[in-house]
């Protein structure tokens, strides 16, 4: 541009060449310190493939598509964790809505749920992940902030109660709702799952679950290879990225074949309860009709598949 | 006057803004539940299609079970049908072992007083008992002592104590029926596999029926937060 | 634009012309003093920092950070949400120049929209910091990924964010470009977009506030108050650090304005910050007055709980810089260019800063959902990581400032020859 402007608009500069020579330099000296300085993304970007990177969300992958990507998360399996896993894909069985409930009468906060959700979900062994919570309750109260979730020792005690909480399975869930990227949804028979492969860890389900149901992969999760549960499912226990949301499915790679979940077997005091509740005769209904049953912080409107009742 | 038009211009778009903002707020309240069904099937309806090429043997199955409704058993585990008890010494022959409960009592009279093991001077004086204020007699059978007795003196085998239990524990045993009472393993869906559930007695001792006292083995340690702090301080 | 071109026939096509002003504008723009390169050089090198300490964070996983699934939240979303008011204020001096026709306000306008510009930048920074996966940063891009309109606040914030700092780049790049040409700017192509960034920055700090007050299951953050008390704050901590600014620019040489919009900001701020603490007041009325589960926060915040009281002295340092911060802005000193004047400013950015982060964010999570208590102090790279984005912003405002001081000083304002250059107290 050779126009008048030049002088006017802006200062002109003496010796152009020289200093151009010099701020090159600096720019140059610049890029390369950015490049230094964020090269721990490169030990970070081997562990991402392209397909990876690439994969479309759960609801839009083709069966071939799902097939690659499941082989594919097999043998990330074996490569990550040394393990022979199998995968599937279980899809929710017509006619069901999966209800749970809990017999607080009987429930004495022994914590054997907790450790079966830990292995059979293949969580991070360094943290005893779990996605179940015991809080340790005075009698007399359902006020949560007088309960404690760090009890240990001999259970019950005598002027104690116990309330485990999990994923709700809330009919208005807001985690779904808040998630910018739809990783997250609510599947016909009830379960809320998350696609592990889409999520982008920004944690707002987190803050908007009033049950603390959600955990973050804060690190890669670690699982000796015998220890890992073999029997997996694309949205439920398979071992989780990095990096990302994962919460309870009541485990569907269980239930979804007609099996009870993982912490209900485990409970040695039979205060777990689990069924469909659109049949009529299930279990789920007679307690419905026929306990008093509480529902956890039922004024926020989330309207959980989760039920707590007495004897 | 350019002011003015500027200040209605931005005044339109305000509006427009605010007014596409509240509609749309409108729209998603009165029908939440539809909303949501509504924007669901692009999400679901490959699913669907997925699910129903996955699940076509799944489906040939259940269509089988509803057409011809086989269903699996519910399975309560039961009790040995004649119990045996642990001689606490050896005899005089030397030898220890397990014998019947007829072994003794077909020969001897039965005490119907009998409260607690602590009125007893031979036998079974170890056994914990806290059962309410039953006596012994009020469960085993005094006549027939390889069975237990009912409320109206007839005798009910060991492996249907339940059915003595449930005398007393008739609201447990009502939840029991309808699985809201017990453990129990297997399948919820019994279209698809059968459902295993404890007896009484698998966890309630007869004698101290009282569920026992357990320790917490396993607990969360996610609170890492804390955890760090305390290995800063070391 | 092309009817500018058009009724401008010697004018070259604004397509090749505009970058090339953009291109000797930053030419220009890294131009200084030894102490202008020592400065970037500085800024340079703490944002390499931020970078490295980010490029761990992502390469070992968020475990880096201290945050937790009870608090989930920390360091990094707090400085979101004070950019976002950073931005908004910003451009809240846009109010008294257009809609009372205050003329002497439009020289300081623009170095509003350049805060509101960098502030955005590093909202945006702070977020893409907080995600764990930002490899999968398209999901969010609507078309390619899928992007939860309308329900998700998120994605709200996402595009208000985007078309602030699409707005004020356009408008800021007009006005120096205009000027650069050495004609008037015509106020169609600006003052429309200047109303409209009016009603956005209302709107970009009431949708971010509704991210946090639309969640029921967070008692500390459901109250309709939030977004009110979001936007008294912002007519705080914009005007303050605008004021500041100002006042670097006038110390260092390069730009200087009249007297006269310093004290509308003053008069912004007082009657902004008198609203926010009367809101604040009314907030903890209500909290402790009720008591109950939305008071546990609260109780935590101010007083501890069960023996765990992190977060006590942030928000009473908060509460007594802001009030400091508030005096100081009443003194009839606070009109003139005076220490009292920057002391305040200073104070109430201080103190906005906790109270809209660690005294806001974190204590929501506090105690958690089960009311678990599990405290939170940012770790090393956290701090790294939002000291490198406020660096990183500090560069882009240095090199926008310094490219409006150049133009805007290359040509005086034709409408206005007396433009104070020192300018006496008054």
């Amino acid at each position: 541009m050779t126009s008048k402007h030049d002088s006017t608009a802006l200062p002109v500069i003496n010796n152009f060449s020289r200093r151009a020579a010099v701020k090159g330099g600096f720019a140059t000296l610049g890029a390369a310190a950015f490049v230094a300085s964020i090269s721990p993304l490169r030990q970070a970007a081997k562990q991402t493939t392209a397909a990876e990177f690439m994969q479309s969300h759960y609801t839009e992958l083709s069966a071939e598509d799902k097939q690659a990507v499941i082989a594919r998360l097999e043998a990330d399996a074996k490569e990550n964790y040394g393990a022979d896993v199998t995968i599937a894909d279980d899809r929710p069985i017509p006619g069901t809505k999966f209800v749970y409930a809990i017999n607080l009468s009987v429930c004495n906060g022994n914590g054997k749920c907790v450790e079966a959700c830990h292995k059979e979900n293949n969580h991070d062994r360094s943290t005893n992940q779990s996605y179940i919570r015991v809080i340790e309750m005075p009698k007399g109260t359902m006020d949560l902030e007088q309960g404690s979730t760090t009890y240990t020792g001999t259970v019950p005690q005598p002027d104690k109660f116990y309330l485990p909480v999990q994923c709700q399975q809330c009919d208005e869930p807001p985690c779904v709702d808040v998630c910018p990227v739809q990783a997250t949804w609510k599947e016909e028979d009830g379960i809320v799952v998350v696609d592990y492969n889409w999520c982008i860890g920004c944690r707002y389900c987190e803050a908007a679950c009033p049950y603390h149901a959600r955990r973050f992969n804060w690190k890669k999760p670690d699982v000796p290879a015998d220890e890992v549960n073999p029997d997996q499912s694309y949205l439920s226990n398979r071992i989780r990225p990095v990096g990302v949301i994962e919460k309870c499915t009541y485990c569907l790679h269980r239930t979804r074949r007609g099996k009870l979940p993982a912490c209900l077997e485990a409970c040695p005091t039979g205060a777990r309860v689990f069924g469909n509740i659109l049949d009529p005769d299930s279990n789920i209904r007679w307690i419905l009709e026929n306990k008093r049953v509480y529902i956890l912080k039922e004024e926020l409107g989330t309207k959980p598949a989760f039920f707590y009742f007495f004897d | 006057m350019t002011r003015l038009a500027n200040i209605l211009f931005a005044a339109i778009i305000a509006v427009v803004v605010s007014v596409t903002v509240v509609s749309l707020a409108k729209i998603r309240q009165p029908e939440r539940l539809q909303s949501k069904r509504a924007e669901s099937p692009p999400l679901r309806e490959p699913l669907q299609s997925v699910s129903t090429q996955a699940a076509t043997t799944e489906q040939a199955t259940s269509k089988q079970t509803t057409s011809n409704p086989t269903t699996f058993p519910i399975i309560v585990r039961q009790p040995l049908e004649t119990p045996t008890i642990n001689l606490a010494g050896v005899d005089p022959q030397g030898r220890s072992g397990q014998v019947a409960c007829s072994t003794c009592h077909s020969v001897r009279p039965a005490n119907m007083a009998t409260k607690t093991t602590r009125e007893l001077n031979e036998f079974h004086q170890g056994l914990q008992f806290n059962h309410g204020q039953l006596s012994c007699y009020a469960c085993h059978q005094p006549n027939g002592s390889d069975s237990l007795r009912l409320a109206d003196g007839s005798a009910v085998g060991y492996q249907d104590v339940m059915r003595l239990c449930s005398q007393c524990h008739s609201p447990q045993a009502t939840s029991f029926a309808h699985g809201a009472h017990g453990g129990m393993n297997g399948f919820w869906d019994r279209t698809r596999g059968p459902q295993t559930k404890n007896n009484c007695v698998d966890c309630h001792d007869p004698h101290v029926p009282a569920y026992p006292k357990m320790v917490v083995g396993f607990k969360p340690r996610d609170r890492f937060l804390d955890v760090k702090e305390e290995s800063h301080d070391q | 634009m092309s009817s500018i071109s058009a009724s401008d026939p010697d004018q070259e096509s604004h397509f090749i012309s505009y970058p090339t002003f953009l291109g000797r504008a930053l030419w220009s723009a890294t131009e200084g003093s030894l102490a202008f390169y020592a400065w970037m050089t500085l800024l340079t090198a703490i944002s390499l920092v931020g970078a490295n300490a980010w490029a761990h964070q992502v390469a070992e996983g968020m475990i880096q950070t201290n945050m937790t699934d009870q608090v989930s939240w920390g360091l990094y979303i707090s400085n979101f949400t004070f950019c976002v008011g950073l931005a908004a204020g910003g451009v809240m001096m846009v109010i008294p120049a257009y809609l009372y026709d205050d003329h002497q306000m439009h020289k300081v306008v623009i170095i509003g929209e350049a805060i509101a510009i960098a502030a955005i930048v590093m909202c945006t920074l702070s977020v893409v910091v907080d995600i764990g996966r930002p490899d999968r940063f398209w999901h969010m891009i609507p078309g390619i990924g899928k992007f939860n309109w309308p329900i998700s606040m998120l994605t709200w914030d996402i595009i208000v964010l985007n078309g602030y700092l699409l707005i004020n780049l356009h408008i800021v790049g007009y006005l120096l470009y205009m000027r650069y040409l050495g004609r008037t700017p015509n106020p169609v192509w600006y003052v429309p977009f200047v109303f409209l960034s009016i009603f956005w920055a209302i709107s970009i700090h009431t949708v971010t506030a509704f991210l946090y007050c639309g969640l029921g299951g967070r008692p500390f953050w459901n109250t309709a108050l939030l977004a009110p008390r979001f936007l008294a704050s912002a007519f705080v901590s914009g005007p303050a650090f605008i004021l500041l600014v100002m006042r670097i620019l006038r110390v260092t040489g390069c730009y200087a304005a009249d007297p006269g919009p310093a004290r509308t900001l003053i008069q912004i701020i007082r009657v902004a910050m008198v609203v926010n603490l009367l809101m604040l007041v009314s907030e903890i009325f209500t909290l402790f007055y009720t008591g109950g589960a939305h008071a546990s926060s609260a109780h935590y915040l101010f007083f501890g709980s069960h023996g765990h009281d992190g977060l006590v002295p942030w928000m009473w340092s908060s509460i007594a810089l802001n009030l400091i911060g508030t005096a100081l802005f009443f003194l009839p000193s606070a009109m003139d260019r005076s220490l009292v004047r920057v002391v305040a400013c200073v104070c109430v950015l201080v103190g906005i800063w906790i109270e809209k982060g660690m005294g806001l964010i974190v204590p929501g999570f506090i105690p958690s959902t089960l009311h678990e208590i599990v405290e939170y102090s940012p770790s090393l790279i956290e701090w790294k990581v939002v000291a490198g984005i406020w660096a990183f912003g500090f560069l882009l405002l240095t090199i926008m400032l310094k490219l409006i001081a150049n133009v805007f000083n290359a040509q005086p304002v034709p409408e206005r020859t007396t433009v104070a250059t020192g300018g006496g107290r008054g």
